[in-house]
């Protein structure tokens, strides 16, 4: 159990990160072979606007994060006067983590959940429902606190965009070639596969399955996310009870945020869906009692 | 032509890894020298709550002379300190004497109550949490410096960038020290 430990941890899910994203970036160059493969060259040129429409879909959402989500969560941001005890608990995290302060904003909602947003650590915002703030003690609450900063502080907006243009751009990639293949039956004289039937049907089969291994690959690299952000809010705690205290208050709960959607389901500190109808493969959160008993691991190994 | 070319890349790829090697160890000395002055910040708060602190205590328990005196000289001991090492032992002794005066507390019912005392105690909680964070912060900072300085490629520009490893900040608190008695 003794390599159980927050480090061990992080440097573990970093790692996982950036192959997901290797995978991410394998994915994207097998999808653009098949379409050469199926369709011929011609399809080349649709590659820069996917990505390009995908990178601008995207890049809004991604710079104007902590605006955007206000409005479509329906939080409101406070000041430190309007909850002066939350604030001291931020500002301990914030000097133990050396980030400046966030932005904090309340959701009126009694389900228990947070979450965090913005392009960068100067542009954070950090936001509780008022179901988590009368749920959890200051122990439990720092270390949700320290789980949001901790996506602060690793840059997860970021990671999370960057994912999502991608999956975007094979999304709408394979769209541009599905409808192609409706309207101009595929530029059978031009195909540089030549005859080979079986390259041919493989390629078709990589184009339909592209998407849905986008969206899995988004996934696991949100999952990732959520796990090395446990381990880095032990870093800034050096308390894995209280963010487990915490988690074990979620478990116990089975409210639903009311304002949640699969737009922003990836900010949230635990799922806000309803987890029975969403596959574990498609979640965007590893499994509460996964994450409660590596921090519980942490707790005895550090 | 080509190997000119290529000679030319390889010279500036060395000339980017140096620059950032050079700044990545400045840039970690610096933030030493930050999280330094946040623990200053942090211990200055403490220090201004203390006159209050002590006022409100000597309201309800004036004879408890012995508890104030100790918190009064390691305050003065702590705002003159400097250094890592001299801030860390008053820091301690600071910590030490607080805690005692807070025990003293402990035995007066009607200063337990006072709201007065009540949120001295709240806000001198908070700082403490911060004082110890502040610590924690610098302690890890000047772990990456170390671990920086002490490996490879690290080692090879702490000299060019002057900067070498730093010291820990260790507080002496013998209520941590204490190693639990095994009886047999």
């Amino acid at each position: 159990m003794s390599e159980v430990n927050f480090r061990a941890q992080q440097a573990a899910n970093k790692r996982k990160t950036f192959m997901l994203l290797a995978l991410f970036g394998a994915l994207m160059w097998l999808v653009v072979y098949a379409a050469l493969t199926y369709m011929g060259s011609s399809t080349a040129g649709i590659v820069p606007i996917a990505v390009g429409l995908s990178l601008i879909s995207v890049w809004g959402s991604y710079y104007a994060s902590d605006k955007l989500v206000l409005t479509m969560t329906g939080a409101r941001q406070i000041q430190e006067s309007d909850n002066p005890r939350l604030y001291a608990l931020i500002q301990e995290v914030c000097i133990a983590s050396g980030l400046p302060m966030p932005k904090v904003a309340i959701v009126e909602d009694s389900a228990p959940n947070a979450f965090a947003t913005g392009r960068n650590p100067e542009h954070a915002l950090i936001a509780f429902t008022t179901g988590i703030l009368d749920a959890m003690d200051k122990d439990e609450l720092q270390g949700v606190i320290a789980h949001e900063m901790a996506h602060v502080a690793n840059r997860d907006t970021l990671v999370s965009a960057v994912a999502a243009t991608t999956a975007g751009a094979i999304a709408i990639f394979s769209d541009f070639l599905m409808r192609m293949m409706w309207f101009g039956g595929g530029r059978r004289d031009n195909r540089e596969g030549g005859n080979n039937p079986i390259a041919l049907v493989l390629s078709l089969v990589v184009l339909i399955l592209a998407p849905i291994a986008a969206m899995l690959l988004k996934a696991a690299i949100s999952r990732r996310r959520e796990a090395l952000a446990d381990a880095t809010a032990v870093q800034f705690t050096r308390n894995p009870s209280g963010l487990r205290k915490a988690l074990e208050v979620l478990q116990a709960d089975s409210t639903v945020v009311t304002h949640a959607s699969n737009a922003v389901a990836h900010l949230y500190i635990e799922s806000p869906l309803d987890s029975s109808s969403v596959s574990k493969l498609f979640a965007t959160h590893p499994p509460l009692s996964e994450r409660i008993a590596i921090l519980r691991s942490m707790e005895s190994g550090a | 032509m080509n190997t000119t070319w290529i000679v030319l890349g390889v010279i500036a790829l060395a000339v980017v890894f140096v620059i950032s090697q050079y700044n990545r160890l400045i840039r970690l000395n610096v933030s030493v020298d930050e999280a330094f002055s946040q623990i200053e910040v942090q211990l200055k708060r403490r220090s201004d709550l203390i006159p209050n602190l002590v006022e409100t205590v000597k309201g309800y328990a004036a004879h408890e002379k012995e508890a104030f005196e100790k918190v009064v000289a390691a305050r003065a001991q702590a705002t003159s300190a400097t250094g890592v090492h001299d801030v860390a032992v008053a820091d301690g002794a600071l910590t030490q004497a607080l805690r005692g005066l807070l025990a003293v507390a402990e035995a007066y019912p009607d200063l337990k109550a006072s709201a007065n005392f009540l949120q001295l105690q709240d806000e001198l909680a908070t700082t403490e949490n911060k004082v110890a964070f502040s610590r924690q912060f610098y302690n890890d900072s000047v772990r990456s410096l170390n671990q920086t300085v002490k490996t490879f490629p690290g080692n090879f520009f702490a000299g060019l960038a002057k900067v070498g490893d730093r010291e820990f900040y260790e507080v002496e608190d013998p209520q941590d020290r204490k190693a639990p008695k095994v009886q047999f």
